[in-house]
């Protein structure tokens, strides 16, 4: 083992000990969460299969939302790479979308698509699809001219330059985006439930981890179960992350 | 290759036309005309809202949210990236903590931060500041790693002293990332701002975006999710004429686009 791995391992337990160490000494368990107060919500919450149901349910609605993101913001992306005027076109407009934070549309989303789940997968598809539908744009873009020019003099139609070189040619981007697009979404879908949650009223609404955080502060009040669901947020962050990585190198092998 | 003014403007503009006609479309198809207000109903709000004052109100809160909250981000990202840079002890003591912290998404902290701070103004500026301080942390970090050792040298062998060199060398190659990571920053801070004042807030845009929800003004809703957006864009293009500016030199200081 590295030495600074060996120090970055001994500074965590140093910090987490500290960290229980001033929770006991000031005598705030309850009030302030500590290490092994996570520990123990977590294990109760593994036990009980809520954190499983709470994770299960936010993730599968970041699936639907990202699955339709995908399916509009890369054909969309695509097209305005290989038509200059679509581009010039809806460019300004996706980039006048994406300073409105997606939570922003929360207050329509209930209102056209209801609490129970729908709204949120709105705003995580609202959240995805504009920076896949602009780095689609890109990669088709940075893609080296002289191929496109090399499939059509070569007799290739559009549809066959499309298939055999854009395609191919804008994976390594389009991985890349869905990599931020996929942390977007997740981080969309955490506000959404929180925002669904604290409106509504505990209890009523989408389950999520987003809406057990809710009913943790407002009905149980119990620090350690929240802390547990945040670092939740961040390990589910980091899996995304360490998944789509993985993805690129399976799908674009040449460029690691 | 430079194109003629029509061209250039003319995709946009009928973009926006047919984005309206079809918005105004369906809004007049619909029964329940508080589904979707038609355009105009939104542009009469919103004039409406600038006109008494009560949104001038609201952007003044959010402004206030932002810039308190940027600018302490900014401070502890820059700050840190520095000490860390300076000592790498440091860095071994702190990068655990950060590393566990950065995957937490600002929105993440949202139900601890209203048990801390109570719903208030509060809120949004510790998120905003804590949103902030991670992409600028990182891009000043990198910045100040990958000064080419090449100018250093130069620098040592001119008989520049260690604070010439920081100071001369190393903060002037490192300000290009620094500014990227600013604009970095901007975009998470936006967000994490309307997302606090929705759920944790008594005052901001975001905040009346619920206000108006519960009277049931969806025109006004609208006002406020189009006047968000006007503002991102500017608080951007602000920041990219910063940019400009100041590291216009360096293929850093501007975007791919």
């Amino acid at each position: 083992m590295r030495a600074d791995r060996l120090a970055a391992i001994a500074s965590t337990l140093v910090l987490l000990a500290l960290w229980q160490a001033a929770v006991w000494f000031a005598d705030a368990q309850g009030r302030a969460p500590a290490p092994l107060g996570i520990v123990a919500a977590t294990a109760s919450h593994l036990a009980d299969g809520s954190l499983r149901a709470a994770l299960g349910d936010s993730f599968l609605r970041v699936a639907k939302g990202f699955v339709i993101a995908m399916a509009i913001g890369l054909p969309l992306g695509t097209a305005m790479g290989m038509v200059p005027a679509l581009a010039r076109a809806v460019a300004p407009f996706l980039d006048g979308l994406r300073a409105i934070a997606p939570i922003a549309w929360i207050p329509i989303a209930v209102l056209w698509l209801g609490v129970r789940g729908d709204a949120a997968v709105f705003i995580v598809t609202y959240a995805a699809v504009l920076p896949l539908a602009l780095q689609a744009f890109q990669a088709v873009r940075l893609i080296d001219r002289r191929l496109i020019q090399a499939s059509q003099a070569l007799g290739g139609g559009w549809a066959l330059t499309l298939w055999a070189v854009i395609l191919p040619g804008s994976i390594p981007v389009i991985i890349t985006a869905m990599r931020v697009a996929m942390g977007f979404a997740w981080g969309a879908i955490v506000a959404a439930e929180l925002a669904v949650g604290t409106k509504i009223g505990p209890g009523q609404g989408s389950q999520g981890i987003g809406q057990m955080m809710i009913e943790t502060l407002y009905v149980k009040r119990d620090v350690d179960t929240l802390a547990m669901c945040m670092l939740c947020v961040g390990l589910v962050s980091l899996t995304i992350d360490a998944g789509a990585r993985v993805l690129g190198r399976k799908m674009a092998p040449w460029t690691h | 290759m430079r194109e003629g003014l029509l061209p250039r403007i003319l995709p946009p503009v009928g973009f926006a036309g047919i984005v309206l006609g079809a918005w105004y479309a369906v809004a007049r198809q619909l029964a329940n005309k508080e589904l979707l207000p038609p355009p105009w109903s939104v542009g009469v709000a919103l004039v409406d809202l600038l006109g008494n004052g009560d949104m001038v109100e609201d952007i003044v809160a959010s402004l206030g949210h932002l810039g308190l909250g940027y600018g302490i981000g900014a401070g502890v990202g820059l700050g840190l990236a520095v000490f860390c840079a300076r000592f790498p002890a440091f860095e071994t003591a702190v990068d655990p903590l950060i590393e566990i912290l950065r995957p937490i998404g600002a929105i993440a902290w949202i139900p601890f931060a209203i048990l801390i701070f109570g719903i208030g103004g509060k809120v949004p500026v510790f998120l905003i500041a804590y949103g902030a301080s991670f992409p600028i942390f990182v891009a000043t970090l990198a910045g100040m790693r990958g000064v080419d050792r090449a100018l250093l040298m130069a620098g040592q062998a001119l008989g520049a002293s260690r604070r010439m060199l920081v100071t001369h060398v190393v903060f002037p190659a490192a300000l290009p990332h620094v500014l990227a990571g600013a604009r970095l920053s901007l975009g998470v801070a936006w967000s994490a701002m309307v997302a606090a004042e929705l759920t944790g807030s008594d005052s901001g845009l975001g905040w009346r975006l619920f206000w108006y929800q519960e009277f049931f003004r969806m025109d006004r809703v609208m006002a406020v999710i189009v006047m968000i957006g006007v503002l991102g864009v500017l608080a951007d293009l602000a920041l990219r004429g910063v940019r400009h500016a100041m590291v216009g030199w360096s293929p850093e200081g501007h975007d791919a686009r």
